[in-house]
């Protein structure tokens, strides 16, 4: 892996590590030299210049960095993973999507749509065998189902993505 | 008994610093340059505090909470006795205040650091105070001077002085418990609010009645007595600088104060301190309106937090002059020989995001670099591994410039600000930075509304300054560096978490 974006600032930029001491970001070829000092502190060098950057990692992808007085909060992803991303936020945009998620663990009893169904608000979607109880899982929007994860029989853990009403 | 090493007469041989953070650091600083012993409290939380290491002898206090720990007057005044404490130094804070308490150090045959506790108590209950500072000639805010007790009463004394007004708790202080009233149909319910609110804070519903003074500048007076009945005045500070009164940024002298009005508030802050009989280090706190006229506020009875600014201008150690004095001393310096040479500024950094509506950060320091250099001094309480947590207050280090003139300790403090590396809390560093930076500050045309009116309306992120291209790539660069290598060490997990996501897209 050696494409990446980066999210700093509210911008993108495209980072690709070429060698070990050549990276190209945008459109433009950058020598560079980097050591670690600490975990917490690396040195950069570009166009003559060492850069001292203190580091650290919050997140799988968000980093915090310092320089110069500046600190600002960076997200790395892959160019793949940037890809997976922008897909997932804009099926997110452009389509409602009301997910039913399992209130508590248990057992689907029951599942009374099926994909593709219209479903009216108060509609009856599923039942859900918990607690020694039945439980009667209603729609609350108006709409089509989208898509079922759930099979009956199935056991669901709290949480769990039952399914989606578009 | 005349201590050879230190030419003082009289001396302690051990104190007992009851407090925390960069201030018991301070403190420490100037016990070792007496040889006098510095012994500290710590709890849970300050195990690995800057404090704790630096001190000559450090006794465990209790869990981290203020209340079992640097609040709980028995236990300190039962270790002071245990450890053969001479002297108790309080810092600011905490117990620095608390008749109660100074009582009980003296009754235990310990010295305290600071004043009496009658002067503490004349100074404490804010109505007496400005009773007291109208006998003796120290101009205070036009207002009452006895507590109010009937909402019939406040309309009354709201009418004469003439809106807008402030009504402020008896007991309060430090910008607590205060309420601002613009017109007579909001007096009523927030005199009621007021005297609920004092009530819940302080143990006491008694409010008072003060004119409101218009975007005024916070100028405070530095004052030192002896026992003796001798006072110096160490000039002033300019603190307007301030968020929900929280001080941010501190500068002495004040540019804005000429010499004629220094002569004139400097001469009331004495007289107020006289009034009280008042011994030790304290500060006489003013409003400054835009014609210079200037009206008591409060006094500190203490060492405050902005100590280092006054001790930039004219060279004078205040903790170790604290000291001094407390062992029955006279003061070091005469009047004349305190002068101001140049300017000094202070940035209190704390840990807090300011993005994120001030909230506190915790964590622990895991990275820490001082700035350093011509005119830059820091004082500090953390260092690395110390644990920044909620149980007490965000203030982590101070950084002080100081210059020839106002712009160079601003230069000073711009350069200082971007060398000063922390990492293991979100801190206030860039917001000083862009404070320093604004045409408000430099011209010294700001007053105590000035956050609030430049900075509010830009959070949560409009404030900060573009971050130069060239830094932006940079550490972007690095950015993907760190995250290649990172995966070139963990194959494995990466290929599983990403192979889950198109799997669930195949299915589309």
């Amino acid at each position: 892996m050696n494409e990446f974006v980066v999210t700093i600032n509210g911008k993108k930029k495209n980072v690709k590590i070429l060698k070990e001491d050549k990276v190209i970001l945008g459109d433009k070829i950058f020598n560079v030299e980097y050591s670690k000092v600490n975990d917490f502190l690396y040195l950069v060098k570009v166009e003559n210049r060492v850069y001292e950057i203190t580091t650290n990692k919050l997140n799988d992808l968000k980093y915090r960095f310092g320089l110069d007085g500046y600190y600002t909060e960076v997200e790395v992803r892959t160019t793949l993973q940037e890809m997976v991303n922008d897909y997932l936020i804009n099926k997110s945009k452009n389509i409602r999507n009301d997910s039913i998620n399992a209130p508590m663990p248990g057992l689907i009893l029951k599942l009374c749509k099926k994909e593709g169904e219209v479903v009216k608000k108060g509609e009856s979607l599923l039942i859900l065998e918990a607690m020694k109880m039945e439980n009667e899982i209603r729609s609350t929007v108006d709409g089509i189902i989208k898509e079922v994860f759930k099979k009956e029989g199935s056991s669901v853990e709290k949480g769990e993505i039952i399914l989606t009403i578009e | 008994m005349l201590n050879s090493k230190t030419n003082l007469i009289l001396c302690s041989k051990k104190i007992l610093i009851v407090n925390r953070g960069e201030i018991a650091v301070r403190i420490i600083k100037a016990c070792r340059e007496l040889k006098i012993i510095s012994a500290v409290l710590y709890t849970d939380a300050d195990k690995n505090s800057l404090h704790v290491r630096a001190a000559d002898q450090a006794y465990y206090i209790g869990k981290s909470p203020a209340n079992e720990s640097y609040l709980n007057i028995s236990k300190i005044i039962e270790t002071a006795k245990i450890i053969n404490a001479d002297a108790i130094h309080p810092g600011y804070g905490f117990l620095s205040e608390n008749s109660k308490f100074i009582k009980e150090v003296e009754s235990a045959g310990i010295t305290f650091i600071g004043p009496s506790s009658k002067s503490v108590e004349m100074m404490g209950e804010k109505t007496s105070a400005r009773r007291l500072m109208k006998e003796n000639n120290v101009p205070i805010v036009p207002g009452t001077t006895n507590p109010i007790d009937t909402p019939e009463e406040a309309l009354i004394i709201a009418e004469e002085i003439g809106y807008p007004i402030m009504i402020k708790a008896s007991a309060g202080g430090g910008g607590k418990g205060m309420r601002k009233v613009y017109n007579k149909s909001e007096l009523v319910s927030s005199f009621e609010r007021a005297k609920n609110e004092a009530l819940k804070s302080f143990g006491n519903f008694d409010v008072y009645i003060e004119k409101l003074i218009e975007n005024p500048k916070h100028i405070e007076v530095q004052i030192l007595g002896d026992k003796f009945g001798n006072y110096v005045h160490l000039f002033e500070r300019e603190c307007s600088v301030q968020r929900r009164h929280q001080k941010i940024i501190e500068e002495a002298p004040s540019s804005f104060v000429d010499e004629y009005t220094r002569e004139k508030i400097t001469n009331a802050a004495i007289n107020a301190a006289k009034a009280c009989n008042y011994y030790n280090a304290g500060t006489i706190e003013f409003l400054m309106d835009k014609n210079k006229n200037f009206y008591f506020l409060e006094m500190n009875t203490r060492l405050q937090v902005e100590h280092p600014v006054t001790e930039m201008i004219t060279g004078i150690d205040l903790v170790k002059e604290q000291i001094r004095i407390a062992a029955g001393n006279k003061i070091s310096i005469s009047q004349d020989e305190i002068v101001i040479k140049g300017h000094a500024i202070e940035c209190r950094i704390y840990a807090e995001d300011t993005i994120n509506n001030f909230a506190p950060s915790t964590g622990i320091i895991k990275h820490h670099r001082l700035p350093s250099g011509p005119g830059i001094r820091v004082d500090r309480g953390i260092d690395l591994k110390s644990e920044v947590t909620v149980y007490y207050d965000p203030l982590l280090s101070k950084v002080i410039s100081f210059g020839n003139n106002r712009n160079e300790s601003i230069e000073r403090m711009l350069r200082a600000l971007g060398e000063y590396q922390i990492v293991g809390v979100v801190t206030n560093i860039e917001l000083c930075r862009w404070i320093l930076q604004r045409e408000s500050f430099t011209s010294g045309n700001f007053d105590i509304n000035f956050i609030e009116n430049e900075l509010f309306p830009l959070l949560p992120e409009s404030w900060k300054s573009d971050v130069s291209e060239n830094y932006e790539n940079v550490i972007s660069i690095l950015a993907a560096i760190l995250k290649s290598k990172e995966i070139e060490l963990a194959p494995r997990k990466n290929c599983g978490s990403q192979s889950n996501k198109w799997s669930e897209l195949q299915y589309e």
